[in-house]
């Protein structure tokens, strides 16, 4: 090999340990200049992407459409009753919160935002948001639909956020089962199955806890953590014992893969 | 000049193909297997670019593959910027050995190599990230995601050759292949 060759060689490495060598927040914000680079790109082809995805999806009849009106005014009585209802109890929820001085669990700013793209690597699960810290939005903030908890964000751009699922092996949540004492670890799986929402696992449990299939799963919200208590996080579809403690397997609450608006807490109101 | 229109070729392409790997969705029936078209790009360039050359190219297309898959949890990094770097030289180095060949028209070695580059850079994101969260897990789904994204890429290997061939040609002296031999 000629002296030019190896003079080129060790540069290249040279260069490329000093960049493994700089700081966890020093990565984060080169990833971030480079996210806001590529935003104009990357939301131009998921436009491209949905308009594609959507062709013929969306020509119905009219007794299609007559019958979907009907449905949907029926869903719209239902919601409507149902929300001045929650109104109350929140009222009252609210109030009571203050006498006990939980302040900080009371009521939550919800940020909407718009899933831009989805995960498009092989071993994470993460999807992008059109949300960054121009709207309010931090690292470590909780993400949530109306059904269920999302994830959290990571890397934070001026006009975009990297939100790591709950199915995702490293976005850990504290939670705890309805109707019982039991409170464990919830995460993803390392590989999760391709064209599902997934599978999480609810680790730590009491070894013979009284888990049955079909119980909801519950943000637990530890003193100094990322996610609030009481978000639903999913439903249990088996209990295993293991030699040391319980493991329920949970099904999560919402579909990461079909689910297009999310909201982002960004503080209390 | 002919290497340094390679170079900004390359460069372009690799920023094209991450871009278009957003949009590509994973194949269901492999198990969540991805045309993932850094690699095959990159092994593409490695075969017709000069040694020095190949390394500028493996230095950005990885830090390029870092930035945009940088995991980070917690304040914790699961791999970080410059491992893809040297994933890619090495790879870039074992690709250019195959450059004589190459350059002679034997352009169908650009298919194993496709191949095994790509399911290699999975394989090694995989151990790494296995590595951090302290502990392997194995299961038929890695296989097929590993074994698949390696099969698409070979399969993609000579359209993308056909592609790329005829913008070759339009520099001075054909940039993948040598007339006079």
């Amino acid at each position: 090999m000629k002296k030019l060759q190896i003079a080129f060689l060790l540069a290249v490495l040279a260069a490329a340990f000093y960049v493994s060598s700089l700081p966890a927040g020093t990565m984060q914000s080169l990833q971030g200049r480079f996210l806001s680079v590529l935003a104009p790109f990357l939301r131009t082809g998921s436009a491209v992407q949905e308009q594609l995805g959507s062709m013929g999806k969306e020509l119905k009849t009219l007794d299609e459409l007559d019958a979907e009106n009907r449905k949907l005014s029926e869903e719209n009585r239902v919601l409507l009753a149902t929300n001045n209802l929650l109104r109350e109890i929140e009222a009252e929820n609210n109030r009571l919160r203050l006498v006990i001085e939980y302040r900080e669990r009371s009521v939550f700013k919800l940020l909407p935002a718009r899933i831009i793209s989805r995960d498009a690597s092989t071993w994470w699960n993460t999807v992008r948001i059109n949300r960054g810290f121009e709207d309010g939005v931090e690292t470590d903030q909780p993400v949530l639909t109306e059904i269920g908890l999302v994830g959290k964000t990571t890397t934070v751009t001026k006009n975009e956020s990297i939100v790591v699922l709950i199915t995702d092996e490293t976005c850990r949540v504290a939670a705890k089962v309805e109707g019982t004492r039991e409170q464990g670890i919830l995460s993803g799986k390392r590989i999760q199955e391709s064209g599902t929402a997934g599978e999480l696992h609810l680790n730590f449990l009491t070894k013979n806890a009284a888990i049955e299939p079909g119980q909801k799963v519950y943000t637990a919200g530890v003193s100094g953590g990322v996610f609030p208590s009481g978000i639903l996080a999913g439903t249990v579809r088996e209990f295993r014992t293991r030699p040391l403690d319980g493991q329920a397997v949970v099904d999560p609450a919402v579909d990461s893969s079909k689910t297009e608006d999310v909201f982002v807490v960004v503080g209390a109101k | 000049m002919k290497a340094g229109i390679g170079l900004v070729a390359t460069c372009a392409g690799v920023f094209v193909a991450l871009l278009l790997q957003q949009a590509l969705p994973a194949v269901h029936a492999l198990h969540g297997a991805r045309l993932v078209l850094v690699p095959l790009i990159f092994c593409l360039a490695a075969m017709a670019l000069p040694f020095p050359v190949m390394l500028v190219a493996a230095f950005f297309t990885g830090l390029l593959c870092d930035l945009m898959y940088l995991h980070v949890v917690g304040g914790q990094v699961e791999i970080a910027l410059g491992c893809s770097i040297v994933f890619f030289m090495i790879y870039g180095s074992i690709a250019n050995g195959f450059r004589p060949l190459f350059k002679h028209g034997r352009w169908w070695s650009l298919i194993p190599m496709a191949g095994v580059g790509t399911s290699a850079y999975l394989l090694v994101q995989f151990a790494m990230l296995s590595l951090r969260r302290e502990g392997f897990e194995f299961d038929a789904t890695l296989i097929w995601r590993v074994l698949g994204s390696g099969l698409l890429a070979a399969v993609f290997a000579p359209i993308l050759y056909a592609l790329v061939k005829p913008f070759g040609a339009l520099l001075p002296q054909d940039f993948l292949i040598e007339r006079n031999y």
